[in-house]
């Protein structure tokens, strides 16, 4: 087995002792997975990623990545090999210029300045946006930022890859290019959105959440194309499968 | 309030730049002693609001104008006094140096005069001592209206102090402070208003982001101790002013020189040149240099306005020069 | 002014810190000018027009943003005449001494506001703040500078859809009316707050442990920087101790 895994054991969550946001949730993910996590507004999907990055900590149950368990203690060895891109590229790009905030990370993993560049040069080149590397960040279009908030995660080298929404307020044009760098990313990533044409388009798994429960697991071609499934969940068909119905 | 460069001379710009750097350095102290890594973020990001709440028109009832809000007091109500310090030393120089407002040599006063009293005077002597035995909305009110009028009144009187001792004008002192005076005293009102209403918001909505009095033992429990060092150096500061404006010798001997100018009737273009005169004397580069007889008043004032047009002349045209062969060498 | 800095041109990549350190001299000879000497202050343009000029900036959007600062400078200088009775000569006529000490008052704020202008124009920030490191302004100062400067434009963008949806539902208002100060402001607030908590996750997930190991102070001097620097403050000094306007004047 390779090192590269997640291990979820019945992880229950709740802010401020209120309502549970997420309970029993277990899975397991390893290398070469595609997981889409999908689920209506409130579902739990935001909360489950930032459960597995330590953001938040006060949970019941185990995460484990790389076999490391996420725990105070183990913060800065667990994020070394996790990337997760912010829903809100504004807040993920604290930097000035798209270089700059590339090379954040390499340089505060006490990588030498040559290698920071190599990384830097490296992740401009699979976003595909070289061109915009000494631009104001506040300059960017909406789809540069992503692409930007994308390969300023990239130059950490993850092993695993977490998306929120990453296809939200994007273009037709952008959100196609966003689908073709997801694909090329190619050791475990696991992208929480409704965008479900998206999730048909990147990942070979799904996980569907409701009320903070894992409703069912597995092949994303078996989950997206069951219409009472998705309906009983708040969710509705692949807009691409839409089509397919009308016809049939 | 903001103070241009042209109302400072460097004696006082140097002064207050000492001052404020003095008191940035106790609050950086005092900020990495707490070792919240979070603060920095906050504070940029703070900084930041505090620009935009100043886009902000506040409509002032039964007037036509508006307001804006007091950036000093509502960020050390939520930072502490030290963090408001400095982020509100960011959103000065950043105010200074991409939208002008401020000079760049004055900074050091306007750190001063708006930032120090503000966050130091505003917070220590006002906010905490009031919050001590628990907030209330009452309370919030009452002590941003007493705090932002008492800070806007000696960050006035500051400027008052620092233009007359600097020699700039000629306003009485007692007719200066008339007019600023009571201005910033509506300010302040206005001002104190407007922050107490975000306050008493913030304070029923999410009142854990307030500085409270158990932020305050975290920090140690300096408060009294602070208070007087900030007292005393407050005093200090302006007494060495107060003693400049009196003995009138910002920049000696050039305020010497303009009594004589005034009275006297001296050439005035050629009087002021006693210093570089004197100078020129010594080294006798040029003895026929004219400004010293009154008869030769004319040909003074002419040769300085043909010596400007020469000088600048001369210079536009080595830039023009200078950029013509460097645009040249870089197309060969 | 950030598409200014950029510019491949020759003064912006002269090293930030003798740029800061000439403007700052510059700043301090033309205001400890004694205030009737406008001859001697009309010698020290020679800077603004020089830097001007090899910069190729614009004069007229330098102009534009003395409106901030000249206000203040004007009520206090328009003062200078009524107060300040006394006359000098000036070229066989009996000239105010006000008037004098007023205009050259108004030629100091513009001369220091165009240096500090040229500053920044041909400066990008995160190389001023370079300058600043190297001059020992502490990292959590600087650090705070560049992340308040980043999100201003943010902030901004969201008061301005904050007052504008404000402004949608209350036809006919000028500004904020007072009942709604502290929620319409608040909300902003309290916006920015949580801003700032996904700006420290952001910085935490990417390794952030309380200091900013991005700040390189990288820049190098090299001999031009050094030649600018002895080439502006011996300008500077020499227009400041000579009288070099009459001088030339005479001679002309």
């Amino acid at each position: 087995m390779s090192h590269i895994h997640i291990d979820v054991e019945n992880v229950s969550f709740s802010y401020d002792k209120g309502r549970e946001i997420l309970s029993g949730i277990s899975f397991h993910a390893a290398e070469h997975d595609s997981v889409g996590i999908i689920g209506a507004n409130g579902a739990g999907k935001s909360t489950l990623l930032k459960l597995l990055v330590g953001l938040r900590l006060d949970f019941n149950g185990t995460v484990r990545v790389e076999d490391i368990p996420v725990e105070k203690g183990t913060l800065p060895q667990v994020r070394s090999r996790i990337g997760y891109v912010f829903q809100d590229s504004e807040s993920q790009l604290f930097m000035n210029t798209v270089r700059e905030d590339i090379a954040f990370a390499p340089r505060n993993y006490g990588l030498p300045e040559g290698e920071v560049e190599k990384r830097v040069e490296q992740a401009l080149e699979m976003t595909g946006i070289a061109h915009l590397k000494d631009r104001a960040i506040y300059k960017l279009s909406g789809g540069e930022k992503k692409l930007a908030s994308i390969a300023s995660i990239l130059s950490m080298n993850p092993d695993i890859l977490l998306m929120d929404e990453p296809s939200i307020a994007l273009d037709p044009k952008n959100r196609r290019n966003l689908i073709h760098i997801l694909n090329s990313f190619h050791h475990l990533k696991l992208i929480a959105s409704h965008d479900l044409d998206m999730i048909l388009d990147t990942c070979r798994r799904t996980i569907l959440l409701s009320g903070g429960r894992i409703i069912r697991d597995g092949r994303t071609e078996d989950i997206l194309t069951d219409k009472k499934l998705l309906e009983d969940n708040g969710l509705e068909l692949p807009l691409t499968l839409q089509g397919q119905n009308r016809i049939d | 309030m903001h103070m241009a460069d042209a109302l400072v001379s460097p004696a006082v710009a140097g002064t207050l730049y000492v001052c404020s750097a003095a008191a940035a350095a106790y609050s950086v102290k005092q900020v990495r002693m707490d070792a919240d890594t979070k603060k920095v973020p906050v504070m940029g990001v703070m900084g930041a609001f505090v620009f935009a709440a100043q886009m902000i028109n506040f409509t002032i009832p039964g007037t036509g104008s508006s307001g804006h809000l007091c950036g000093g007091l509502l960020l050390s109500a939520l930072l502490g006094p030290y963090a408001g310090f400095l982020t509100m030393i960011g959103v000065l120089m950043i105010q200074c140096l991409l939208f002008a407002d401020g000079g760049l040599l004055a900074l050091g006063c306007n750190i001063w005069n708006m930032a120090f009293y503000g966050c130091f005077v505003g917070t220590l002597l006002i906010w905490r001592p009031m919050m001590r035995k628990g907030m209330s909305r009452a309370k919030i009110t009452a002590a941003s209206v007493t705090g932002c009028v008492l800070t806007l009144q000696l960050g006035a009187f500051s400027v008052v102090l620092e233009t007359l001792a600097s020699g700039v004008t000629e306003l009485p002192f007692g007719a200066f402070a008339a007019v600023l005076q009571p201005i910033h005293l509506a300010i302040g009102l206005v001002e104190g208003l407007i922050t107490a209403a975000v306050l008493v918001f913030v304070y029923e909505a999410r009142p854990e982001l307030l500085d409270s009095p158990d932020r305050e033992t975290r920090e140690g429990r300096f408060s009294f101790r602070t208070t007087m060092v900030v007292l005393g150096a407050a005093a200090v500061v302006i007494a060495g002013l107060l003693s400049l404006t009196a003995s009138s010798l910002p920049d000696g001997l050039e305020w010497s020189m303009e009594r004589v100018a005034g009275s006297a009737e001296l050439d005035g273009a050629g009087s002021v040149y006693q210093a570089a005169g004197s100078i020129q004397e010594a080294t006798s580069l040029l003895p026929d240099y004219g400004w010293k007889g009154s008869e030769s008043a004319a040909g003074t004032a002419f040769s300085g306005i043909v010596g400007c047009a020469a000088v600048v002349a001369l210079c536009v045209g080595a830039c023009w020069l200078f950029r013509f062969f460097r645009k040249k060498k870089q197309y060969e | 002014m950030d598409t200014l800095a950029a510019r491949d041109q020759w003064v912006n990549h002269v090293h930030p810190l003798v740029k800061f350190i000439v403007t700052l001299c510059y700043i301090a000879a033309v205001v400890s000018f004694s205030k009737y000497d406008i001859v001697g202050l009309a010698g020290m343009a020679v800077y603004p027009v020089a830097v001007f000029i090899l910069s190729e900036n614009s004069f007229l959007d330098s102009v534009r943003r003395l409106r901030f600062v000249l206000p203040l400078v004007c009520l206090v200088g328009i003062c200078n005449p009524l107060f300040d009775k006394s006359t000098v000569m000036l070229g066989g006529m009996a000239v105010s001494a006000g008037i004098l000490s007023m205009a050259a008052l108004i030629m100091k704020g513009v001369f220091a506001l165009m240096a500090s202008y040229l500053l920044i124009a041909t400066t990008p920030a995160e190389t001023l703040c370079c300058a600043f490191r190297m001059l020992h302004i502490p990292r959590i100062l600087v650090t705070q500078f560049l992340l308040t400067y980043r999100y201003i434009t943010v902030l901004l963008e969201e008061a301005e859809r904050i007052t504008q949806a404000y402004a949608l539902r209350a036809p006919g208002q000028k500004g904020v009316h007072f009942k709604v100060w502290g929620s319409l402001a608040g909300q902003l607030l309290l916006r920015s707050m949580d801003r700032a908590e996904e700006v420290y996750e952001s910085m935490q997930l990417r390794g952030y442990r309380g200091d900013f190991g991005y700040m390189r102070e990288r820049l190098s001097f090299r001999w031009q920087d050094g030649a600018y620097l002895i080439f502006w403050l011996g300008v500077i000094l020499l227009f400041r101790v000579v009288p070099v306007v009459s001088v030339v004047g005479s001679i002309v």
